[in-house]
């Protein structure tokens, strides 16, 4: 049989990359074309007549102070929950791949965190924080306890602790194999020639395992600007919606306010913000990338 | 065969399977199944949105109906926001004859496809009818109603005499009756929630809809003349406001304040009254609940027109799809069912006796048996309900009452309440 002609050509493609491609057309590009245009119309996700208003939206999102508001504390949680959830997962993986006893044990127990859902996640961490810590806490100190969500400072602190708690076991997995793929030999060869432990960490194992520390931030950076299901269940935006993350506050103008044009533009700013972030620190990442 | 066309075969099979799998998965994690709506032929379809009654509805009604009538009747239900779920029906050319949604649904969804129903018989059986632009459209499924929920039982126990909530009319007479809990040994007598409906939507509300001439005040915040800190009405429900928070069980920690907690508290006696409202027995009622709870106005030092009354109506709405997706024989069998729905003693034990819902119906005399539906109708037959303002923004709920939920913390003044109330409706105009 001939391989080389055209036919036989678009036949594999479409065999291999047809259903993907036509999935990927019909769940992600359509979507996105059709939400492109909603956000020129003054649709309110109900009526069967979608308005056309222009760039009125643009300019409604621009002008929306709870917006930015929720933006700029969603760029304050992603900071924070970036930084200590690789700072976290590095730690666990630096532990689990220094041959302690159990380790496979202790590697599957850190990851368990992102097996659960968000959405049980904040119920569970709600419970704990409302009921067990209060409860605890009122038995130490013998006063009244409050819980830390119903704390401005508090419910955000909440939000990125749980955060942690749910990402870092699944970074440490990238973690580990950034470990696992950086050789023995290397290391040994630094030590023989004079370095201490943490110089031959510092200078050997973490340089070559800087396309982990890429692909960690990227999906954390990524994960934490986007951020809903916890946000719901855990503190709901309360108290006096100090803690609405900017995915909460475009679902509520689309869905709960009924303004489904703004709604899905303020989605695409958050979008655009969101990917221009990642794809600059994925871009300043590879550059210094080595090869061993 | 050749070897090489059994793997294209294969591959082939595999790529198939593969697509099918996925488009399986994305059509059911859109919608549950109990939404997907493909019944069998000439069933009239109905979208229910409260979920408490979805299983009896679904056995008992349609069951009773299809016997009756002899019309099949299937029930939906789906956990996606009504009016988010309804729209997509829409989209997809598929819309229930039959729909309950909330009022404001109402008004958007009923005005654009909702059926003309002004002249069937059951619109004279009751005020709850909601008319838009001149047509009535929807068709009310019970009637709720919200204000002070007490524990009667509760308080005879704890004082050791009669508790008649008529005896309550101001303020001054529930502080007394307070203070004499407290001393009598029930440390904490009263509970409010923190959650921002209930603050902004049903407490903070009654200040706007506990007046004359409702649409005009709302018209004069919008101006910007209203000035809230001196109106008596908004005055005399933060007073009440107040008492509430000086005596709750969650003094102190107001931020943590459960619902769950509070009204299993109520239910057990172990405080006496909460604001709120009739829908918070079907909690009530699973904790060791003592019996004895009634819901009575909000007790205030201002005597007016709306002294002894509750705030409420209609609660959910069925209204008639019209639309092209519906045809004119389906409109008039779903007509036909809100119709018995209305009268048939069926329907009626249904409404009040298995659901414990208060009916909207002068016609239905079946005695409510749930305790604070049964109290609710009281005043509804009295005709001592103040009506729901419809005319709210959608996101005043949750914007008023985060401020609510400020001043319940102790995080703003009632200056500062009323100035957030006013800039808010300022920015509506």
């Amino acid at each position: 049989m001939n391989r080389n002609t055209f036919s036989y050509k678009l036949r594999q493609i479409l065999m291999f990359a047809g259903p993907g491609t036509i999935l990927f057309f019909a769940v992600v590009v359509v979507p996105f074309i059709y939400g492109l245009y909603l956000t020129f119309t003054s649709w309110d996700g109900v009526s069967a007549h979608k308005p056309f208003v222009g760039f009125a939206n643009y300019a409604a999102a621009f002008s929306d102070g709870a917006y930015w508001v929720a933006l700029g504390r969603t760029a304050i949680y992603s900071i924070f929950a970036v930084v200590f959830i690789n700072i976290l997962a590095f730690a666990l993986a630096y532990l689990v791949t220094s041959g302690v006893k159990g380790q496979n044990f202790f590697r599957a127990g850190f990851f368990v965190p992102n097996l659960i859902g968000g959405i049980v996640l904040g119920y569970i961490w709600k419970f704990v924080f409302n009921r067990a810590y209060v409860a605890i806490a009122s038995a130490i100190t013998g006063g009244m306890a409050i819980s830390p969500l119903s704390t401005t400072g508090g419910a955000m602190f909440c939000l990125i602790f749980v955060s942690v708690w749910q990402y870092a076991g699944y970074m440490m997995l990238i973690y580990v194999a950034g470990f696992m793929s950086v050789s023995d030999s290397l290391k040994e060869a630094a030590m023989i020639d004079g370095c201490t432990p943490s110089q031959a960490m510092r200078n050997v194992t973490i340089p070559l395992m800087r396309s982990s520390f890429v692909q960690c931030i990227f999906l954390s950076i990524t994960r934490c600007f986007v951020v809903y299901d916890v946000n719901l269940s855990l503190t709901k935006g309360e108290p006096f919606n100090t803690s609405v993350l900017a995915a909460m506050h475009v679902y509520n103008q689309a869905f709960t306010y009924k303004n489904y044009g703004l709604g899905q533009a303020e989605a695409l700013i958050l979008f655009i913000v969101c990917a221009a972030v990642g794809i600059t620190q994925v871009m300043i990442g590879k550059k210094g990338e080595v090869e061993a | 065969m050749k070897k090489s066309t059994v793997k294209k075969l294969l591959v082939a099979m595999l790529s198939f399977a593969m697509i099918f799998a996925m488009a399986a998965c994305g059509g059911g994690s859109s919608e549950g199944e109990e939404a997907s709506s493909e019944g069998a032929a000439g069933a009239l379809k109905i979208f229910n949105s409260k979920m408490e009654i979805q299983d009896v509805f679904e056995s008992d009604l349609a069951s009773a109906y299809e016997a009756e009538a002899g019309v099949p009747v299937e029930v939906y239900y789906s956990s996606d926001t009504v009016a988010a779920h309804l729209s997509t029906k829409y989209a997809s050319k598929d819309p229930y004859a039959v729909n309950m949604v909330d009022e404001k649904d109402l008004y958007s969804l009923a005005k654009e496809y909702g059926a003309d129903m002004s002249d069937m018989d059951w619109v004279k059986d009751t005020n709850y009818a909601v008319s838009v632009d001149g047509k009535v459209v929807g068709y009310p499924v019970c009637v709720e109603a919200r204000g002070i929920i007490y524990n009667a039982t509760a308080i005879e126990n704890t004082l050791g005499e009669k508790f008649d909530p008529a005896s309550i009319k101001t303020l001054d007479d529930f502080k007394a009756l307070l203070d004499k809990l407290v001393a009598a040994g029930m440390e904490t007598p009263t509970s409010v929630m923190k959650e921002d409906w209930s603050l902004g939507a049903h407490y903070l509300a009654q200040f706007i809809e506990e007046r004359e001439d409702v649409d005009g005040y709302v018209a004069s915040l919008k101006a910007g003349e209203a000035k809230v800190i001196e109106d008596p009405k908004f005055n005399a429900l933060m007073d009440t406001f107040d008492v509430l928070k000086d005596y709750s069980m969650w003094k102190g920690q107001e931020g943590s304040a459960e619902r769950e907690l509070s009204e299993q508290a109520l239910a057990e006696g172990k405080i006496a009254f909460m604001f709120g409202g009739n829908w918070d027995f079907a909690m009530m009622k699973d904790f060791d609940y003592t019996g004895g709870a009634g819901m009575m106005p909000v007790p205030q030092n201002l005597e007016d027109d709306y002294t002894g009354k509750l705030v409420g109506g209609g609660s959910k709405y069925f209204y008639v799809d019209a639309s092209e997706g519906t045809s004119a024989e389906t409109q008039q069998a779903a007509k036909d069912f809100l119709a018995w729905f209305a009268s048939s003693d069926t329907a009626h034990k249904f409404v009040s006796e298995t659901c414990g819902m208060v009916s909207p119906f002068g016609s239905n005399t079946v005695t409510c048996t749930d305790d604070l539906g049964a109290s609710v109708k009281g005043f509804a037959d009295a005709d001592m309900l103040i009506p729901n303002y419809p005319g709210f923004p959608d996101d005043h709920y949750s914007v008023i009452g985060a401020e609510m939920q400020k001043y319940l913390a102790g995080q703003c003044t009632r200056e500062e309440l009323a100035t957030a109330i006013e800039n808010y409706w300022k920015a509506q105009a």
